[in-house]
């Protein structure tokens, strides 16, 4: 399973749950904490992430960037 | 909207900012403000857009509050100038002691509401709790604002150029109704064109003395009674005129047996209950007052011949259902539903409501 997780911009998320309802792994949740305007934004609750880029698909502020940890390398390559 | 001025390509904006990208092209000659959410990106916009346009002269500016900024409003309508200002629910309540000198001294402006959950502070979530501040005068004294209610991000621009041509043609103050929800929405717009909306004459504002007529005064004090009942009496003279300014839509009202009434938000949820209602096989139309003030109530008691019931949705505790009542005097029953404090109907809800009230009134008549 590829390992993946995501950074929100929490100045401009305004918490409308888009991303929450388009998280296959149900890994995203509002925060606690509020902004500076007062919305409470998205944050990652768990590690199952895995990097799928739907939450920052359908992020209407674009506020979400998806890191994926990177394949690991094939073994193969080693026997040369 | 004239359809040649529509040359542009359609942009993805949040309502805020289309609001605000709208006031530019209208040629506004001021912008008074104080921040608030859910409608501080009004302000935003406006100062980081403003300075780059070389062709504008818009002053735009944070006042230390909404008391100041209505007042500054007053001031620069006063003088003739294309001015406006937008706050959401508790800065608007701060507000109406100046809107309420406004349009006794008869002066044109733009007042844009985003409104919040109340009473109070209350919470940033969209509401639409405040339809009688905004309808019923709100301030003291007996006056009306005109009142446009959205229902898009595409109506939040449009309607800054319709509130003007209303508000410019009666000497009163108006007001974009909106909520939290319109002003955050991202959606598809294609704003009017730049510079399609000319500058009116305003030949009673006070610009200097000329020779040729008497100096101008604008105030909204006039001591003695006989003269406060005769600008009263003009007043209601223009409001009584103002009826014919009415505006709304209608859908699926043809062959409908329930009639759904809703502005703003609470009608984009109301069609797609009129979907899911009409493929079950109940016969649902949907009316969505544009103008609350003036309100459509002839229309209403028309409709009201047609149908069976009708529901009156709304984001707050029962607001316009009165206006709807008025219309209907008794006819037939009015319901009414709705959440308050923030929360929004879901489709689901009001079907249910509808199907709840249809079966009362089938085992009522066996």
């Amino acid at each position: 399973m590829i390992r993946g997780s995501i950074k929100v911009d929490t100045k401009i998320c305004k918490g409308c749950e888009l991303c929450i309802i388009a998280c296959p792994q149900d890994v995203l949740a509002l925060s606690v904490n509020f902004n500076d305007k007062g919305y409470r934004y998205v944050e990652l609750i768990s590690s199952a992430c895995t990097g799928c880029i739907n939450c920052a698909l359908v992020c209407p502020e674009a506020a979400i960037t998806v890191y994926r940890e990177p394949k690991p390398a094939k073994k193969t390559q080693a026997k040369v | 909207m004239e359809k040649e001025i529509r040359k542009e390509e359609p942009r993805l904006m949040k309502g805020n900012e289309a609001l605000a990208e709208a006031a530019i092209r209208a040629n506004i000659d001021a912008y008074f403000g104080y921040p608030i959410t859910p409608q501080s990106e009004v302000i935003e916009y406006l100062m980081l857009e403003v300075p780059k346009r070389k062709d504008k002269e818009t002053v735009v500016l944070q006042a230390e509050s909404e008391v100041a900024s209505i007042n500054m409003v007053y001031g620069a309508a006063g003088a003739g100038a294309r001015v406006m200002t937008s706050s959401s629910s508790p800065g608007i309540s701060l507000m109406q002691e100046g809107i309420s000198y406004i349009a006794s001294a008869q002066l044109p402006c733009l007042i844009v509401n985003v409104v919040r959950g109340g009473p109070g502070l209350g919470t940033i979530q969209p509401s639409q709790s405040d339809y009688f501040q905004a309808t019923k005068g709100g301030g003291h004294g007996d006056y009306h604002l005109i009142v446009l209610a959205p229902s898009s991000v595409q109506e939040l621009a449009d309607f800054v150029f319709d509130a003007f041509k209303l508000a410019e043609k009666y000497r009163n103050p108006a007001m974009i109704l909106a909520d939290g929800a319109l002003g955050q929405m991202m959606e598809k717009v294609v704003l009017p064109a730049d510079n399609s909306f000319p500058k009116v004459a305003k030949p009673w504002a006070t610009t200097g003395k000329t020779k040729d007529r008497e100096r101008n005064i604008i105030t909204s004090l006039f001591i003695q009674p006989e003269v406060m009942e005769k600008v009263n009496l003009e007043l209601q003279e223009k409001y009584a005129a103002m009826q014919s300014e009415v505006r709304w839509e209608e859908f699926n009202t043809d062959d409908a047996e329930v009639l759904l009434v809703a502005f703003g938000l609470s009608a984009r949820i109301c069609q797609k209950v009129m979907d899911l209602g009409r493929a079950k096989g109940i016969k649902i139309g949907l009316l969505r007052p544009i103008t609350l003030y003036p309100f459509p109530y002839k229309r209403i008691a028309e409709l009201s011949e047609k149908v069976e019931f009708i529901l009156d949705v709304e984001m707050n505790a029962g607001q316009m259902v009165e206006d709807v009542r008025l219309a209907v005097e008794g006819k037939i029953p009015v319901h009414f539903t709705g959440r308050m404090g923030g929360m929004i109907l879901s489709p689901e809800e009001i079907l249910h409501k509808i199907e709840s009230i249809h079966e009362s009134l089938t085992t009522a008549n066996v």
